[in-house]
């Protein structure tokens, strides 16, 4: 259609769509902190090559890095209440956050991996030679160095974690992106809309980016 | 001082509990919408509105119930249903005989007819048999795409499936029409201002209800809807809510 830019339209959607964006950053924070805390025993495992525990952790981050973001959180919140009735109980918020946080370890538990991995094998040697066990040599001493390392990579995921929450309007989660859906289709202003949540992302990312930044100097600063 | 706040706290805490219990909690009935079908359902200015939306208002208002309206893109309010995330859906949905086998429906609440769309000053489609070899748009996992689909027998017509904006891709002539209920398709062109046109007679007639699972607790949701629905016809209440949104009674 030949419209000009709807300057003013922009002007009062924002307003309307920030005050959805604390449930997309809801989702973004509740599914990184559940991530990372399942990436971490993922990695662990992993690395210490626990047995059996290790051989679940593979098949599970294997499917999790194997199927799309989408497919997961249809079977989540469609499918698995058919086969499972106390499924229909979580409601698509809940839903979202577990989908996020089940996907994202995957590929989270893989650069925590790395990252202890880069940590030197004297080290782990050291702390077994004066009688430590190796789950505490990994709490005590390789993990905080391997956070390190990691945090860059750690934040990336968060990054991308944001923009995923997008994904959840899907099931119904009234976040910002469904928010500017149905305005769209209420007042067909479709390239006003979308320019709209896309300037909200770009403005929130930027945010953290900055955040990241600042958060590596500061973890730098002891080397 | 520190053992006095933390008391405080604590019996704020007990007394809000108690207050915070109403005396006869209201059931809730979870109504599933897409919150993008101009008039029927959608938001403006954060407000959502339209026909369904005072529908079921008025309908909680007489059967006692907490209406709680659920939004989602049309494709996935029957997984909804099913899922038991929603009770029913409000979402002009076309009692169909497929969906007859799986769920119950309360009385249909507006009778209408399908309709093709194309962009305005076309004049090569007017019936069903024009959309041979062009491409249609209609609303994925919606009746029109069933009924076009049981037309097609021979897959001439490219139907292409959309979850919202199709009446703007007939504009952008990225489709050639898009087939939809004639109402909704009116107010929609009246609403929208967008360069449409109703391209001939409606073709099929359809009646649209609201679908519910077919268990105990759903059922008796639906003899309340269905008690409520025919006290709004008898008083006038639901020929009122369509003039308001589609400015015509196409509820009978």
């Amino acid at each position: 259609m030949q419209m000009p830019l709807d300057v003013q339209y922009i002007i009062e959607l924002l307003p309307i769509l920030l005050k959805y964006l604390s449930v997309t950053m809801e989702m973004a924070i509740l599914g990184f902190c559940f991530a990372i805390i399942l990436a971490v025993i993922l990695a662990v495992v992993r690395v210490l090559k626990l047995p059996l525990l290790r051989h679940l952790a593979s098949v599970f981050i294997s499917f999790f890095r194997g199927t799309p973001l989408l497919v997961q959180l249809f079977l989540l919140y469609y499918g698995l209440p058919q086969v499972l009735p106390i499924f229909a109980g979580v409601d698509a918020f809940t839903a979202a956050i577990i989908g996020l946080s089940l996907h994202f370890s995957a590929y989270m538990a893989e650069s925590i991996r790395a990252a202890i991995m880069g940590i030197d094998k004297s080290q782990m040697e050291a702390c077994l030679s004066i009688g430590m066990t190796r789950l505490q040599a990994m709490r005590r001493i390789i993990l905080p160095q391997a956070a390190r390392v990691a945090t860059p990579s750690l934040m990336n995921y968060f990054i991308d974690m944001i923009k995923s929450t997008s994904l959840a309007f899907t099931l119904g989660v009234a976040e910002i992106m469904a928010k500017a859906q149905m305005e769209a289709s209420s007042s067909f202003k479709y390239f006003e809309s979308f320019l709209a949540v896309a300037l909200i992302y770009w403005a929130v990312i930027e945010l953290f980016s900055r955040l990241q930044h600042y958060l590596e100097i500061r973890m730098n600063r002891a080397y | 001082m520190k053992q006095q706040i933390k008391f405080i706290i604590a019996a704020l805490v007990a007394l809000s509990s108690v207050i915070s219990l109403p005396a006869f909690a209201k059931q809730t009935v979870n109504v599933g919408m897409s919150g993008n079908y101009v008039p029927f359902t959608f938001s403006e200015k954060d407000v959502l509105q339209g026909f369904e939306v005072d529908l079921w208002k008025e309908i909680a208002l007489r059967s006692d119930y907490e209406v709680k309206f659920v939004l989602s893109t049309f494709s996935g309010l029957f997984g909804m249903l099913e899922a038991g995330h929603i009770d029913t859906i409000a979402n002009q949905i076309t009692i169909t005989p497929a969906r007859l086998e799986r769920y119950v429906f309360s009385n249909p609440y507006v009778i209408d007819g399908v309709q093709i769309v194309t962009k305005k000053g076309r004049e090569d489609i007017t019936t069903v048999d024009d959309l041979k070899g062009k491409k249609v748009a209609v609303n994925l996992g919606s009746n029109f795409e069933e009924i076009l689909r049981s037309i097609d027998t021979k897959k001439e017509i490219n139907i292409i499936t959309y979850d919202s904006g199709f009446a703007q891709d007939v504009v952008l002539g990225r489709t050639d029409a898009f087939i939809m209920d004639r109402v909704g398709s009116a107010a929609l062109i009246k609403k929208s201002k967008l360069p449409l046109q109703l391209a001939g007679q409606p073709f099929e007639k359809i009646e649209n209800a609201m679908p519910f699972l077919n268990k105990p607790k759903q059922i008796i949701i639906r003899d309340k809807v269905n008690a409520a629905l025919l006290s709004m016809k008898n008083d006038g209440t639901l020929a009122k809510i369509s003039v308001k949104w589609l400015g015509a009674d196409v509820t009978q």
